[in-house]
């Protein structure tokens, strides 16, 4: 088995890596030519790239020249072949034939990144959140979104990632009564605002919020990923305005995706909510 | 490739402006000013970016708002685009930048998104943002402009080295304004023109404003001159909702009944900046603003493209934008 | 009769949806629960020489690795779990687990991959020519399940003529009567090379998984439309017999084929749970849902039909080449030509197919596999043949409509209904086709009006799968449902169908389903439309078992013969006698007293092995009622959809605005009609995005993925469509199905692209794209008369 297991650090009360026996010595492990090889890559197409704009490419050709003088000898026959007419296929032949390998994660260059600091400088992680009208204390990083910390801190999984990029709107919260895309926000911003999710819309004796009945009596949801979401920007619009026209419910609801298509039966929930609220 | 999940960092919530100015002073381009913060968590998620600290502009009371000056209008950088869309104010005298903040992206964003972030937002070439070690990146190449490349959504004007275009709704409109951006840092203050604010990346490819590191955009000022005249905006994108321009026009114009005095119209997304369409605004002062005039401004818009594999369209399109913010 | 179908009701997880309760796969959590993250290949197709993960193991909370040579190895092409060969970008290397999904990450970023690239294709044409690219290194075609490599010769692609597609030799064809004599026969003949592309699913759910084991079963909560029908392969996936997985799916966040099936990256947390000894949570995110999730596959086509002057089309001859990714992938070419042989009953076919392999995401089924593309191919090209011969557009289509008779697919089969010409007629009327049609071509500006039908088909029912009702002595119906949960209620709907026959309060039954423990029938997925004909025959066979043991236990108990009894207000009474009864309660009592198959302590010998298992962990707690649906089926089941649209295109910006559609359905009769009415109207959606705005873009180049991203792909919302949609269902009974249901799903999505498209077509004078999406960039090119910027039969363009 090529596999590596090791301990949890402090897990199971062996705090040293135990690598399995079967891990290849350092002297045996691959060599790494990471360096060589995408300089490699890109030399190649630096060179495309100055013969397309041969009229104003300056910049390129120094970059070739450059690359001439420091490219390692392993790669130099293939190299000749950029220079002449190239393709795809004599490329693929040329790193087979001389051997060379690329490191995974400089194919496309890696980003920077830098670890995590040992202390956190600014912020207090430790913070009181308003959540649903409850004050709830929870530890959060300076990086954590709103969404990760209901989710994976305050266990209210009724706000969904759908993408984390801020663009299907799953995880729309309200915050202080507007909506915005949880997975997108810093926690730390919204320290002393009042959150309101999904699970904060039922009256206590269980009555549904009337826009969560109108969903249910329009079969707005379908396959439900997204409804939460549509819940909420639905709850922000009738706070904002209670008394929306349809088109107006449309633009308020444009940043909320449902792929199974249901934004006719949402909107005629919208507006069942509107006339009954 | 994406990566997922952000690396650590430290968090800075400064409450003041001085505070923060000091903030971004001492870590410089090892800092990162988060406003609106929908794009820069993409980054940090991505790993495209990884700061040493993140400076949050949130607490900036004094940089949200939206305030009459003796010349004008002036708009704090963290106000966010419900704000510039919803202002009384801006509806009346300045609508091309409330129209022009409405058509960005979604409400949710709108309710976070701020003007200043708008205006800075890095651009969206896909290759880029897939993080490939383009020039833009850091790097040696272009991707988006080889042989084979996929480039629908790039540039037709201003190319150098990269083809990006400018991503920003509202920064159209502001150049089209003759905005003036305020920015600070700790030796002072500096107002620069929206016209020399966006970098052209013959100049610095791997910016897209002239904001150095230690700078903060504190507000946009908007200028008399164009208060109340006739505006036209409109974007182009394959959606009507989260999306970014295939070209956009903002455009105002002086009239005298059915003469044009005066007009100043800005193309996005066919640069890397902001275009400004000098030749068109002095090809049509003085005439009729009607169909023939709008023709000519067409053709001259699009003087002077070199269109790539994927996006010779943009230049009919670009030409109808034109065509139609001139019709009127 | 209890009197439940046809009307509208509130499905029973529709209330966890709305108020967040409902729990996905990524929102169960246990104590110790480790993240685990994919290392993903960077390249196209390349080989794994060697993995440093030295300084990812030193790091503080990374936990272990998991490798291919860890996994079961699939064979062939089929879809791996972890391979040191990936075949596309995005393709999982390994997983790392960790304590926390940063950590993971970072340890990702810290290990060193030895890659060997690989030579790899984007485009199936640059695969067929000689001495061209091969997407995986023992060939670039899958013929029955093994990899060949199949080459096309210069002569191919130079008779193919400017802009057609070559038709070399094909991996599979087909035909029926004679092609020469239907073409001789024709008064217009078109011949049209097609390209329709291949897009991504874009659930909203990324397919997350969580998995612990414990008493040595294996746990796994994952997102599957299907329940019963994953649960053998999954527990292949992992290595376990399927007693050994208990597999939870309660709610899919959205699957449209991409998750009818097992597939193996569920499997991973399981592996790495295994290995670790802790649970585990892999969350995918939506990127790696594009990398790695599925995509439909793409066509480059030809397409040659035959008219008489009357419309009808008398012969086709149809050459399908499929992009199929890099795995075993999807058969949608074959459902193509399949489905033009019932949606256009030529008098004369000929089908040739080639799948060609590429180095994008997996392929797989996609709402309308094939039948849905070929709409979009096919349909603006009827439009094409009824101008020039002056024939109406839905009247070309009504001609060659299928009818009962209509004979299906290469085998000729039969079918159980069709009644396309009354979704176009009815349609037609409710639409105001006629008037609507007037005003194609009206300008206002520069927008100018169009209007379009279009049409679709899928087979839509299969039988032979079990179905399992308990009746328990608190005298509660439960119906224990298989099939999975989609999102469509129909797993809801067709479990209506027990109480119907049961005659029991909907209030006082429970759906037993999303969990395998609890007892789940064997039953198909939940998808190829196939519920609502293969779920209603299932459940009226268990119910009607459990009716006759009701029956029975009467006698027994009360005297009489079984046939003396009838059941009524949840009792079984004596007919002329109803003082003479038994609740239902007492009855389940009673079976459990008396046993055997009341009991379900035997059951019949043709229910599957997993009903068993289901059987007997509930055997002696009620009266159960058990059976395969052994009813007959006579044919083939078509669901049958036509769409009807109007639009307004602009000719400056190409911008398209939809100003009415209407759907409608050949479902047989309505079970669920706001069911019915958001799955049209929500397929609509998917079909607009279809013809217009889903895109999948690579780099030839480097065979990189352009669009990752919700912006980067666009599927389509709010403002995109109509605001307010129309549907209309022409309820006629199917004669196979017991209530007379056939499924609809697939073709609503189908037949709503297909009117867009001839929409566009139609206000754009007639110019047709032969191609699919059809973006703006494409419409202002033919509005300002430029050329397109991608070639006739280039694909990933778009």
């Amino acid at each position: 088995m090529v596999g590596f297991v090791k301990s949890v650090r402090g897990g199971d009360g062996n705090d040293s890596p135990k690598l399995a026996p079967d891990v290849p010595p350092a002297a045996k492990r691959p060599q790494s030519v990471s360096a060589e090889t995408s300089r490699y890559l890109f030399a190649v197409v630096r060179s495309r790239y100055t013969a397309y704009h041969a009229s104003s490419a300056s910049d390129g050709s120094r970059d070739v020249s450059e690359m001439d003088s420091s490219d390692s000898p392993g790669t130099t026959v293939a190299f000749a072949t950029t220079h002449s007419s190239w393709s795809r296929r004599d490329f693929i032949k040329g790193v087979i034939a001389s051997g060379v390998s690329v490191s995974g994660m400089s194919y496309f260059g890696a980003g920077c990144t830098t670890p995590l600091p040992a202390q956190t400088g600014g912020v207090e992680r430790l913070l009181s959140l308003t959540v649903n009208g409850q004050v709830r204390r929870v530890d959060v990083l300076p990086g954590e979104t709103l969404a990760m910390t209901l989710r994976y801190k305050l266990g209210l999984t009724g706000t969904k990632l759908g993408c984390d990029r801020g663009e299907c709107g799953a995880c729309t919260v309200l915050i202080d009564d507007v909506n915005y895309y949880s997975c997108s926000t810093l926690t730390h911003r919204v320290r002393d605002r009042e959150i309101t999710t999904v699970e904060g819309l039922e009256s206590p004796d269980g009555t549904l919020h009337p826009v969560q009945q109108a969903f249910v009596d329009e079969l707005g949801p379908q396959c439900g990923f997204c409804t939460s979401g549509q819940v909420m920007s639905a709850v922000a619009l009738l706070r904002a305005n209670p008394n929306p026209t349809r088109q107006e419910a449309r633009e308020a609801m444009a940043g909320n995706l449902c792929r199974c298509g249901a934004y006719d039966h949402y909107l005629n929930g919208v507006m069942r909510a509107v006339s009954e609220a | 490739m994406m990566k997922d999940m952000m690396s650590g960092f430290e968090l800075y919530q400064p409450a003041d402006v001085d505070d923060a100015i000091q903030l971004i002073d001492r870590y410089g381009n090892r800092g990162w000013k988060l406003a609106g913060g929908y794009d820069s968590l993409d980054w940090f998620k991505n790993r495209g970016k990884g700061p040493e600290a993140v400076i949050d502009l949130e607490g900036l009371d004094a940089l949200k708002g939206i305030r009459e000056t003796t010349d004008g209008v002036e708009i704090g950088a963290l106000t966010t685009l419900t704000e510039v869309e919803r202002s009384p104010l801006l509806r009346d005298r300045y609508g091309l930048l409330a129209d022009a903040a409405r058509r960005v992206a979604s409400p949710q964003i709108r309710n976070a998104g701020t003007l200043g972030g708008n205006l800075s937002q890095d651009t969206r070439c896909w290759y880029y943002r897939y993080g490939v070690d383009c020039y833009r990146a850091g790097g040696n190449t272009c991707y988006a402009a080889a042989p084979e490349a996929m480039n629908r959504e790039h540039a037709l004007f201003g190319a150098s080295r990269c083809v990006a275009v400018t991503p920003s709704d509202t920064a159209p409109a502001l150049v089209a304004l003759d905005a003036e951006m305020v920015v600070r840092n700790a030796r002072g203050e500096r107002v620069i023109p929206a016209a020399d604010f966006f970098m052209e990346p013959s100049v610095d490819i791997q910016r897209m404003t002239v904001l150095d590191p230690d700078d903060l955009l504190t507000a946009i000022r908007l200028p008399a001159s164009w208060a109340g005249a006739d505006f036209y905006f409109e974007k182009v994108a394959d959606r009507k909702s989260w999306d970014f321009a295939l070209v956009s026009v903002a455009a105002a114009f002086r009239t005298s009944g059915a003469q044009i005095d005066e007009a100043s119209i800005v193309c996005g997304a066919v640069q890397c900046i902001p275009r400004r369409l000098h030749d068109v605004e002095v090809l049509i002062s003085g005439r009729t603003r009607n169909e023939e005039t709008a023709a000519l401004a067409g053709a001259e818009a699009i003087r002077g493209a070199e269109p790539l594999d994927y996006n010779h369209f943009k230049i009919p399109l670009m030409e109808n934008l034109v065509k139609r913010a001139v019709r009127g | 009769m209890a009197d439940l179908l046809g009307k509208d009701y509130a499905p029973p997880d529709i209330y966890g949806k709305v108020t967040g309760r409902a729990k996905y796969a990524e929102d169960f959590r246990r104590d110790g629960m480790l993240f685990c993250r994919l290392l993903k290949s960077p390249m196209p197709h390349c080989r794994v020489r060697g993995v440093d993960a030295t300084a990812a193991l030193a790091m503080d909370g990374v936990v272990a690795i998991l490798r291919a040579d860890e996994v079961p190895e699939q064979a062939g092409p089929a879809n791996n779990i972890l391979t040191d060969e990936p075949h596309f970008v995005g393709e999982p290397i390994l997983a790392v687990a960790a304590v926390t999904e940063t950590i993971a990450q970072d340890a990702i970023d810290a290990i060193v991959l030895d890659l060997e690239p690989l030579p790899f294709c984007v485009d199936p044409l640059e695969s067929l020519r000689p001495g061209g690219p091969n997407a995986r290194t023992d060939g670039n075609t899958v013929v029955s399940g093994e990899v060949q490599e199949r080459k096309w010769t210069e002569e191919d692609f130079a008779a193919a003529g400017e802009g057609q597609l070559p038709m070399g030799e094909p991996g599979t064809e087909w035909s029926y009567g004679d092609i020469d004599a239907g073409f001789a026969e024709a008064s217009i003949i078109l011949d049209e090379t097609f390209v329709t592309a291949g897009t991504s699913h874009h659930s909203m759910e990324p397919r997350t998984a969580m998995a612990y084991w414990e008493n040595g079963k294996c746990y796994l909560h994952a997102s599957t439309q299907s329940q019963s029908f994953v649960h053998p392969g999954i527990a292949a996936y992992i290595g376990i017999e399927p007693e050994d997985l208990v597999y939870i799916a309660e709610y899919c966040g959205g699957g449209f084929g991409s998750k009818g099936g097992p597939y193996p990256l569920l499997s991973i947390p399981a592996h790495m749970s295994r290995k670790v000894q802790k649970p585990v949570l892999m969350r995918i995110s939506r990127s790696e849902e594009y990398f790695l999730g599925s995509a439909r596959p793409g066509f480059q086509g030809r397409i040659k039909m035959g008219f008489r002057d009357d419309g009808r089309i008398t012969a086709i001859d149809v050459y399908i080449v499929q992009e199929n990714g890099p795995n075993q992938g999807g058969g949608d070419m074959n459902a193509a030509a399949s489905a033009i042989s019932i949606v256009y009953t030529p008098l004369n076919m000929r089908y040739r197919g080639m799948s060609v392999l590429t180095n994008t995401p997996p392929r797989g089924a996609q709402r309308g596999p094939g039948q849905n593309q070929m709409a979009t191919a096919v349909e603006p090209l009827l439009d094409k043949a009824a101008k020039q011969l002056g024939l109406d557009q839905v009247a070309i289509r009504h001609i060659n409509a299928p009818t009962h008779e209509s004979l299906y697919g290469s085998n000729r089969s039969g079918i159980t209904s069709a009644y396309m010409r009354e979704a176009l007629e009815q349609g037609a009327e409710r639409f105001g086709w006629e008037e609507r049609r007037a005003r194609s071509g009206e300008r206002n500006g520069s927008k100018v009006r169009g209007v379009g039908v279009g049409q679709a088909f899928h087979s839509a029912g299969a039988s032979g799968f079990d179905g399992l009702v308990v009746l328990t002595p608190e005298g509660k119906l439960n119906i224990h449902s298989g099939v999975g949960n989609l999102g469509t209620y129909s797993y809801s709907t067709t479990s209506r169908v027990a109480a119907e026959v049961l005659k029991c309060d909907w209030e006082n039954c429970e759906i037993v389903r999303g969990d395998s423990s609890r007892g789940l029938p064997w039953t198909l997925g939940q998808f190829g439309s196939n519920t609502s004909f293969t779920m209603t025959r299932t459940n009226f066979a268990a119910a009607n078992d459990a009716v006759r043991k009701l029956k029975e236990i009467a006698a027994r108990r009360l005297g009489g013969s079984a046939s003396d009894y009838d059941i009524g207000n949840e009792t079984v009474f004596a007919r002329g006698n109803p003082g003479r009864r038994l609740t239902y309660a007492q009855a389940a009592q009673a079976a459990i007293e008396i046993g055997g198959e009341y009991s379900g302590h035997e059951v019949p010998d043709d229910i599957n092995a997993l009903t068993r298992r289901a059987v007997a962990g509930l055997a002696g707690t009620g009266l159960i009622g058990v059976a395969r649906d052994n009813l007959p089926q006579t044919g083939m089941v078509p669901a049958l959809a036509a769409g009807f649209i109007e639009i307004e295109l602009d000719m400056e910006t190409g911008g398209i605005e939809i100003l009415d559609y209407l759907g409608v359905a050949d479902c047989g009769t309505v079970l669920h009609p706001q069911g019915l009415s958001t799955q049209i109207k929500g397929g609509g959606v998917m079909g607009f995005g279809m013809a217009i705005s889903e895109r999948h873009v690579y780099d030839r180049h480097w065979g990189l993925p352009a669009a990752v991203g919700f912006y980067q792909a666009k599927p389509l919302s709010y403002l995109d469509v109509p605001s307010e949609m129309d549907w209309h269902a022409v309820d006629e009974p199917d004669p196979n199905n017991p209530v007379g249901s056939k499924g609809i799903g697939e073709p609503v999505m189908g037949c709503s692209a297909a009117a867009l498209l001839c929409a566009i077509s139609d206000a754009l004078g007639g110019h047709y794209f032969n191609r699919i999406p059809v973006m703006a960039d494409m419409i202002i090119n033919v509005a300002s008369e430029r050329s397109q910027s991608h070639g006739p039969l280039q694909v990933n363009t778009q």
